[in-house]
């Protein structure tokens, strides 16, 4: 669990400094980072044969995950600091590898447990990394940036339902308790990139 | 606050006071959290008794599984955390979602009561409440734990809490938010689809209950708190005036009060479980806390008893 005081004090950051290049490309490294992750992943239902109720749900995930990105793409104002993007790269290398071995060969629409852990992944990115509490109640809600932040903030609830309903429900020969341990893995390590991450924003 | 593995869950609980004393186990509502309790705490602990809250599974920094979490877990985790605990027997306090699970544990585990207290709860899920569940569960996952949190506020406190909260009310949301997990808020939610009414088992429950139901509670209305007055024996049903659902939150010391009251009646044997309905005073520090009810608690209105002359009665238009 994150706690409490790690949000407030990132939060005292961005109100005392506004979001300015640095701290909005902080935060469009981590959500990109995320959110490309998880689109590769969902990638791979464009070569599904048909389209049924799951299929249905992966690619509105896949299309607004591709949202959530052009959106913050166009709305950052990015920093031209060339040492944030090798501090968030060291941050967010847990996530990155962790998709990396999610999309290894032979990729998971062949590989069923390659596929469990990339809905897991996907469920820790959309349950944990959440930056609402980051926002000071001060900032201009017609910010593009903050608009678009928010906006991928409250859609991350609604997406993150095709991961709960497959977690549960899927048919899958890994017993029970191993896709427990599968999720709580992913968890943890997406609270450790998301609270090393969150230090970094409340710091210089 | 300290963590302890039960079974495969990690469950963390707040113990204040000599486990040696009559212990009180407080149970949370639905996005409530054990540090809720502290008050209730700082009032009990120098009465005499200990008390011990915890984050149910799915709450706070207890585990939130994500794959399954059958409702009935949740008492056999109490039973658990007792055990680990030495606690042989307890008293126990619980709120609405709590509640079922306290009523769930007074059924398979009563012989580790001393006394049971339910508020804002219910035993079986009625019509409206099921719609109400529905609501709930259709807002988280359709769009999202803020929109519950608006939801519950109206909800849980009155007009007058709302309006003298105003400013608060942002920051309060805000911890919540980072507080509860909207996956982990379902799951609880969730659990109830498969959950079994437990009227047919409460006149299984034996130990003296007090049930607390707000005024104004239209969440768990009246009709819920009184299934449950008619069907354990040793219960009484007491109403608190001008509360809502959270009155523990919103009348703290008229909740802890009546609590102290009751418990004192159990600790020393003048408890008479009668099924008789009360009405909680206003004043916490009024010398008889408990009033007694006059005219049917199960509705909002009150009639009198002799008729209107007709012309007073036919209101005229002009």
């Amino acid at each position: 669990m994150i706690e409490a005081s790690t949000y407030d004090q990132a939060r005292k950051r961005i109100s005392a400094l506004g979001f300015t290049p640095d701290i909005q490309t902080k935060i469009t490294l981590l959500l990109s980072t995320a959110k490309s992750g998880n689109l590769m992943f969902h990638a791979g239902v464009q070569w599904l044969p048909r389209l049924d109720l799951i299929h249905q749900a992966m690619l509105t995930q896949y299309s607004r995950e591709l949202e959530a990105l052009t959106l913050l793409s166009r709305t950052t104002q990015w920093s031209l600091n060339p040492a944030l993007a090798i501090r968030g790269g060291q941050i967010l290398a847990p996530l990155t590898l962790a998709w990396g071995q999610v999309m290894l060969p032979p990729g998971p629409l062949l590989n069923p447990q390659a596929a469990y852990r990339g809905i897991s992944l996907g469920h820790a990115q959309l349950a944990r990394i959440r930056l609402a509490p980051v926002i000071p109640d001060q900032v201009d809600p017609l910010n593009p940036f903050i608009v678009a932040l928010q906006r991928i903030e409250l859609e991350n609830g609604r997406l993150l339902q095709t991961q709960i309903r497959l977690l549960k429900d899927m048919p899958t020969s890994v017993p029970l308790a191993d896709r427990e341990a599968r999720v709580l893995a992913d968890q943890q390590l997406v609270d450790g990139v998301f609270n090393d991450f969150l230090h970094w924003l409340a710091s210089d | 606050m300290p963590t302890i593995q039960c079974g495969k869950h990690q469950v963390h609980y707040e113990l204040i006071g000599d486990t040696g004393r009559p212990v009180i186990t407080f149970l949370n509502g639905l996005t409530q959290n054990a540090s809720l309790w502290r008050g209730y705490a700082d009032y009990f602990v120098p009465r005499g008794y200990a008390v011990l809250a915890y984050d149910l599974l799915g709450q706070g920094r207890s585990s939130k599984p994500i794959i399954e979490l059958k409702l009935a877990l949740h008492a056999d985790m109490l039973d658990q955390l007792l055990d680990r605990l030495a606690i042989t027997q307890t008293h126990l306090v619980a709120i609405s979602f709590g509640g079922v699970i306290a009523l769930d544990f007074a059924i398979r585990h009563g012989q580790r009561l001393r006394s049971l207290t339910v508020m804002s709860t219910f035993a079986e899920l009625t019509p409206h409440l099921e719609f109400f569940g529905a609501v709930m569960l259709l807002g988280l996952t359709e769009v999202g734990l803020p929109y519950l949190q608006h939801l519950l506020y109206p909800l849980n406190m009155s007009s007058a809490w709302i309006a003298a909260h105003q400013e608060q009310i942002p920051d309060m949301k805000r911890a919540g938010f980072i507080g509860n997990d909207g996956y982990a808020l379902q799951n609880l939610m969730e659990s109830f689809v498969a959950f079994t009414p437990l009227t047919p088992d409460l006149p299984r429950i034996r130990v003296p209950t007090l049930i607390m139901n707000g005024e104004f509670d239209f969440f768990t209305p009246r009709e819920c708190h009184d299934l449950i007055r008619r069907q354990i024996s040793n219960s009484r049903l007491l109403l608190i005036q001008h509360a809502y659902h959270a009155f523990t939150l919103e009348y703290p010391a008229v909740t802890m009060r009546q609590l102290e009251v009751f418990l004192g009646q159990v600790s020393d044997g003048s408890w008479r479980g009668d099924q008789s309905v009360w009405v909680a005073a206003d004043d916490p520090g009024a010398p008889n806390p408990w009033l007694p009810c006059a005219g049917d608690w199960r509705r909002a209105i009150q009639i009198g008893t002799a008729p209107a002359p007709v012309a007073d009665a036919v209101p005229t238009h002009s």
